[in-house]
């Protein structure tokens, strides 16, 4: 049976079908146009400092070092540790 | 600046667990994740210590270093924190990290856990502070309202210290130059004799 010389045959289908698949995938893996990875920057407000020595905290610090840091600065005191 | 640490005195740990319950209660944390946990050595036996443990926030964290997409940053404050739309749940940071902070919320293979929660020194996440989203996703952001982390305050015997770590350095060092550390603490030689050292 003749083929229309118009037409795709199977094998040619396949043929071109074959051909644009590697095209394709070697677009995809070529490092050329990829951008380099980035590390995560959620701006600078997010990353601000958030800590304050509020009253608060030097509560916190004055209750943890209150055998330490009061009795540092009380000479006289000589309780137990 | 100053720089955000957790230290844990050892000799003052009786292994409450309060710090585990107040974290579990302030950020709403929920079944099966462990943000805070306490280990405990030697149990029962002379010598036992308790160490209560989180994530330490260090400063060249290896979590960061192993996170396949970067989800990983730190903070002014010297605070690591993530940002879970970016996590991917692969887990590489579980295995990274030396105190096993990264916690999931299913047990899976790769990619099924969900996203990686871990303490933030309650200080939110990368959302607006004192938003809904920061809240359901990272809990409540203490620093920012001028606190610290609520395990370290609720503690009852003072030995979880947090703050800036330059000033928990001081308080830990005089309270070793008053009692003494380990075997030298004061009571030490009464209640162990001098069998046991540490």
């Amino acid at each position: 049976m003749r083929q229309d010389p118009k037409t795709l045959g199977r094998r040619q289908f396949f043929r071109a079908l074959g051909g644009s698949t590697v095209a394709a995938a070697a677009a995809v893996a070529s490092p050329m146009g990829a951008t380099e990875a980035q590390a995560y920057d959620p701006g600078n407000d997010e990353t601000k400092a958030r800590y304050r020595e509020s009253d608060h905290v030097k509560a916190f610090y004055r209750t943890n070092g209150y055998e330490t840091l009061k009795k540092n600065t009380d000479p006289a005191s000589t309780g137990p540790k | 600046m100053a720089r955000m640490k957790f230290l844990c005195d050892a000799d003052r740990c009786i292994e409450c667990n309060a710090c585990v319950t107040a974290c579990k209660n302030e950020h709403e944390v929920p079944w099966g994740i462990n943000r805070r946990r306490v280990v405990t050595l030697n149990d029962g036996k002379p010598g036992e210590r308790s160490v209560s443990m989180a994530c330490m926030h260090c400063t060249d964290a290896p979590c960061a270093a192993v996170c396949p997409v970067n989800c990983f940053y730190t903070t002014a404050d010297a605070v690591v924190l993530h940002s879970k739309d970016i996590c991917i749940g692969c887990g590489y940071c579980f295995y990274a990290c030396p105190f096993g902070a990264p916690q999931y919320p299913r047990v899976g293979n790769f990619g099924s856990r969900g996203k990686m929660d871990k303490c933030t020194y309650c200080s939110g996440g990368p959302e607006a502070d004192f938003s809904t989203a920061e809240y359901e996703k990272y809990g409540s952001n203490r620093l920012a309202e001028g606190k610290l982390p609520l395990c370290a305050e609720m503690c009852s015997t003072k030995a979880l210290l947090a703050g800036d770590g330059e000033m928990i350095a001081e308080i830990y060092k005089l309270r070793v130059i008053k009692r003494g550390y380990g075997s030298g603490a004061w009571g030490w030689k009464t209640a162990y004799r001098e069998t046991v050292a540490i």
